[in-house]
């Protein structure tokens, strides 16, 4: 008895070795990337030109950036720390004020020139000092570069004005495209209808309106990547007919993502051959008070109208049907620089007692003498999420007396009247690469001084406190000067944020090595995406 | 008849510079700026240094009769410019749509002939008959569905029946036939049925008149075969307003699938056109807009020629 007990445990043990052993080295192999195959994706925007540094859409930096390398690069998997991708390395002064680079050595353009430091010098110039005719969409965040040096084929050496935080950050730009010196002599504006990069796929075909083709760079500077031997970016306007793209196994992802009833069909038709990764976006819709025109220039009627929001039920309430989650004040919340919870709650309009809050919105109305105000509210006519988040705001106004009729306009219109102050209240929009308080709080910087800033007011208060974060060289400083500007933008609510993106990708399982990120434009290289089929 | 033909080609021109010059004061006209819908509209910080300095290289700080004789100037010279949105060049851009739409007009319009002008005499031929009831069933539901919807309902059915979908991106019949007629199809079925729908109706319509025209009835009172007076009579008349309408609808599918496109991700001159519109894109609307237009009046002329050679009543002078 005791004898055969002994043999069965042996035997149980025997067995789970076998089925170890066979099951190990299986799952260790499905997880191993394996090269070949292409990969088709669906874009919903088409790129107006191949110049990284002019445009300014997603639609440019998903079928392009696998053609270019930037000097560093923000890396996803790895925390979205800053990585070197044509540097190898880099030091930067005790003052901060001087970042040297040096570059991988034996980097080709896909002409077969070598990459040099002359390619990087003049890129990075092309990025601060555009020559003329030439757009560089990012310039004001390059302000602080005094000059870039090339001393050698393999360094480059960038000296600033004064020390910025958010320097090494903008360095790493997905749009910071190396272009071919040599080319840009030529002409500086070669990068618009031509693309010739260092980068992991190599350009084959553009048919405008339909199709983009790339093929493996099989002299790409990281041995062994990338896995794929190509892709195919579609371009498909319709957000249906895209849904339908993927749901077929025609196309096998869209990068910037789907609403949460697409994602749920797709659930629903390919089950567990499709995977869903979502992730906190870089984004959100901003209410933009029109502070020259009265009673919005009044900071007890903007705040009245930002209390009224409950922003809260709202996040639960619209991440049902929206791409929209959570909560947050100038900065994507959950970021390394944002308000924790307990910080946001004591902002206006961000408090969890929402009775209490309408209570004080419709007081501030009453002594400001706008208990029964009517404004037009202009919307831009995109339905997600402009739509139903414009729809939930109306509502909760509604909650305070306050009637706001719904205006939604084509995106040109829209886009104009907003530049040229022809709005009572608006949505706008903002959108970052990466979490960075030098970019996102640059929209609410005086009119004056930025160019995003819609909503019409000068605050020298502002400026100087983002100046003094954007210098600060102590982690915990610059926290408490951007917690000091998200009081001030709040409180006087000039313009204030609604609820912060979330970004939903669902795309077939067998796409592997790709990982979502806070930001669209980011981790779009393709360099590590594999298909496991 | 050579006459003809050239007073109708010099017509044309009067005709296309109104409507330049229409087109040309309209888009001007609707609010928006393509300079700052491209770089803002996404989010972006350009300054306002910037973007003026883009609508100067790109005209838009001209007056807008310095625009319209630069715009005409090109013309004349065979130049539709560039679009202000890619920086390409119009007819490279259009020429890849068009052979698109050309291709889609063209298969519906054949599917619309197949079986609107066999079906429609055939109703009138059996007229108040069950055949008769069937074919005005079919063609009234043919006018009463839209093509979108239909399209939709299509894409759904091979989705779910089939787990299949048309091709999303263009292929060129020239490099993979198959690939470029099992994308096309579809949109061309879709779009065809109400076409040929119209085309049936009008067809059975005319031919129920002319059967009872004076010369029909003489033919049959000299004991000719009906198969004869149907196709040598009486068909050759009554087709000449079912030629109107092909020709029509043939030049409205050009330009104006505007949904169905979009159904079928079809990369066609409608879509464009409304790409083009949405971004304020005045050059490449402006170009759209003429070929459209030359589109029509081309096609209305080898309507008018046609119906010469239909009818050889008809003379022109």
């Amino acid at each position: 008895m005791r004898a055969t007990s002994i043999h069965r445990w042996l035997a149980a043990l025997a067995t789970l070795l076998l089925v170890s052993s066979t099951m190990l080295p299986t799952e260790a192999l499905a997880q191993q990337p394996r090269p070949g195959g292409e990969l088709t994706f669906v874009v919903s925007a088409e790129p107006p030109s191949y110049d990284g540094h002019r445009e300014t859409s997603f639609a440019h930096i998903h079928p392009v950036a696998p053609h270019y390398s930037t000097l560093l690069r923000i890396d996803v998997a790895n925390n979205y720390k800053i990585v070197g991708d044509l540097a190898e390395s880099w030091t930067i002064s005790p003052d901060g004020k001087t970042y040297t680079f040096k570059l991988r050595d034996g980097v080709t353009f896909h002409n077969g020139d070598k990459l040099t430091s002359a390619d990087v010098k003049a890129s990075l110039e092309r990025i601060v000092n555009p020559p003329p005719g030439v757009v560089s969409a990012r310039k004001a965040s390059y302000q602080a570069i005094d000059r870039i040096e090339a001393p050698d084929p393999l360094t480059v050496v960038v000296r600033l004005k004064w020390p910025e935080a958010s320097m090494l950050a903008n360095l790493a730009s997905p749009w910071n495209y190396i272009y071919n010196a040599k080319k840009l002599a030529e002409d500086p504006r070669f990068p618009e209808k031509n693309i010739l990069g260092t980068g992991p796929f190599i350009f084959v075909e553009h048919v405008p309106g339909s199709h983009w083709v790339a093929k493996k760079n099989p002299n790409y500077f990281m041995k062994g990547l990338p896995y794929l031997d190509g892709y195919r970016a579609v371009f498909i306007r319709s957000a249906s007919a895209a849904v339908a793209a993927v749901r077929s196994g025609q196309a096998l992802i869209e990068f910037r993502g789907f609403s949460p009833a697409q994602r749920d069909d797709l659930v629903r038709a390919l089950g567990d051959k499709i995977r869903v990764q979502e992730s906190p976006w870089t984004c959100v819709l901003t209410i933009v008070f029109n502070n020259e025109k009265p009673p919005f220039n009044d900071v007890r009627v903007r705040r009245a109208l930002s209390m009224a929001i409950d922003r809260w039920q709202g996040s639960q309430v619209l991440s049902k049907i929206a791409i929209v989650k959570e909560v947050g004040g100038v900065l994507r919340p959950g970021s390394e620089y944002a308000a924790t919870e307990s910080e946001l709650v004591e902002y206006p309009g961000f408090g969890k007692d929402i009775e209490k809050a309408r209570a004080e919105a419709r007081r501030l109305l009453k002594e400001a003498g706008q208990e029964n105000l009517k404004f037009v509210f202009k919307n831009r006519d995109t339905q997600m999420p402009y739509e139903p988040v414009g729809i939930f705001l109306i509502d909760q106004w509604r909650r305070i007396g306050v009637t706001a009729e719904h205006r939604p306009q084509e995106t040109a219109q829209f886009q104009g009247d907003l530049r040229n102050g022809n709005y009572e209240v608006s949505m706008d929009f903002a959108c970052d690469f990466m979490d960075e308080p030098d970019l996102q709080l640059f929209k609410y910087l005086s009119a004056d001084k930025s160019p995003a800033n819609y909503a019409r007011y000068n605050d020298p208060v502002l400026d100087e406190l983002y100046v003094k974060q954007a210098r600060a060289t102590n982690e915990a400083e610059r926290r408490k000067l951007v917690r000091e500007f998200e009081k001030r933008v709040l409180e006087q609510a000039y313009q204030v944020p609604t609820i912060w993106w979330q970004r939903i990708v669902p795309h077939w399982d067998k796409v592997k090595g790709w990982e979502v990120s806070s930001s669209h434009y980011l981790n779009q290289d393709l360099r590590d995406v594999w298909l496991s089929e | 008849m050579h006459r003809y033909i050239i007073r109708r080609v010099l017509l044309m021109i009067p005709t296309l510079f109104g409507v330049a010059v229409l087109i040309f004061l309209l888009m001007r006209v609707v609010p928006g700026d393509i300079v700052a819908l491209r770089y803002t509209a996404d989010g972006g910080s350009v300054s306002a240094e910037t973007l003026a300095a883009e609508r100067a290289r790109l005209g838009l700080d001209k007056s807008i009769p310095a625009q319209f004789v630069d715009w005409m100037g090109g013309l004349l010279r065979g130049d539709l410019g560039q679009s202000m949105w890619t920086g390409r060049p119009i007819s490279y851009e259009i020429a890849i749509r068009f052979q698109v739409s050309l291709q889609v007009a063209i298969m519906a319009t054949l599917f619309a002939i197949l079986l609107s002008i066999p079906l429609g005499t055939l109703a009138a031929l059996k007229q108040d008959t069950w055949v008769d009831y069937a074919i005005r069933i079919f063609s009234i539901a043919g006018l009463a569905t839209p093509s979108f919807w239909l399209g939709i309902i299509m894409i759904l059915g091979l989705l779910i029946v089939f787990q299949w979908l048309p091709p999303m991106a263009t292929v060129s019949f020239f490099r993979d036939p198959w690939a470029n007629l099992s994308q096309l199809i579809w949109p061309a079925l879709a779009v065809g049925y109400r076409y040929s729908a119209v085309a049936t109706r009008m067809t059975r319509a005319t031919v129920l008149e002319v059967l009872r025209e004076d010369y029909v009835r003489t033919a049959r009172a000299k004991g000719l075969w009906e198969r004869v007076i149907v196709v040598r009579h009486a068909m050759r008349n009554a087709l000449l307003p079912v030629v109107t309408i092909i020709g029509l609808e043939f030049a409205f599918l050009i330009g104006g699938l505007v949904v169905t496109e979009q159904v079928f991700n079809l990369n066609g001159i409608g879509r464009l056109m409304v790409e083009s519109i949405i971004r304020r894109d005045y050059t490449m609307t402006q170009a759209l807009v003429l070929l459209t237009a030359t589109v029509f009046i081309v096609v209305n002329f080898a309507v008018d020629l046609l119906y010469a050679w239909l009818d050889p009543r008809i003379r022109y002078r």
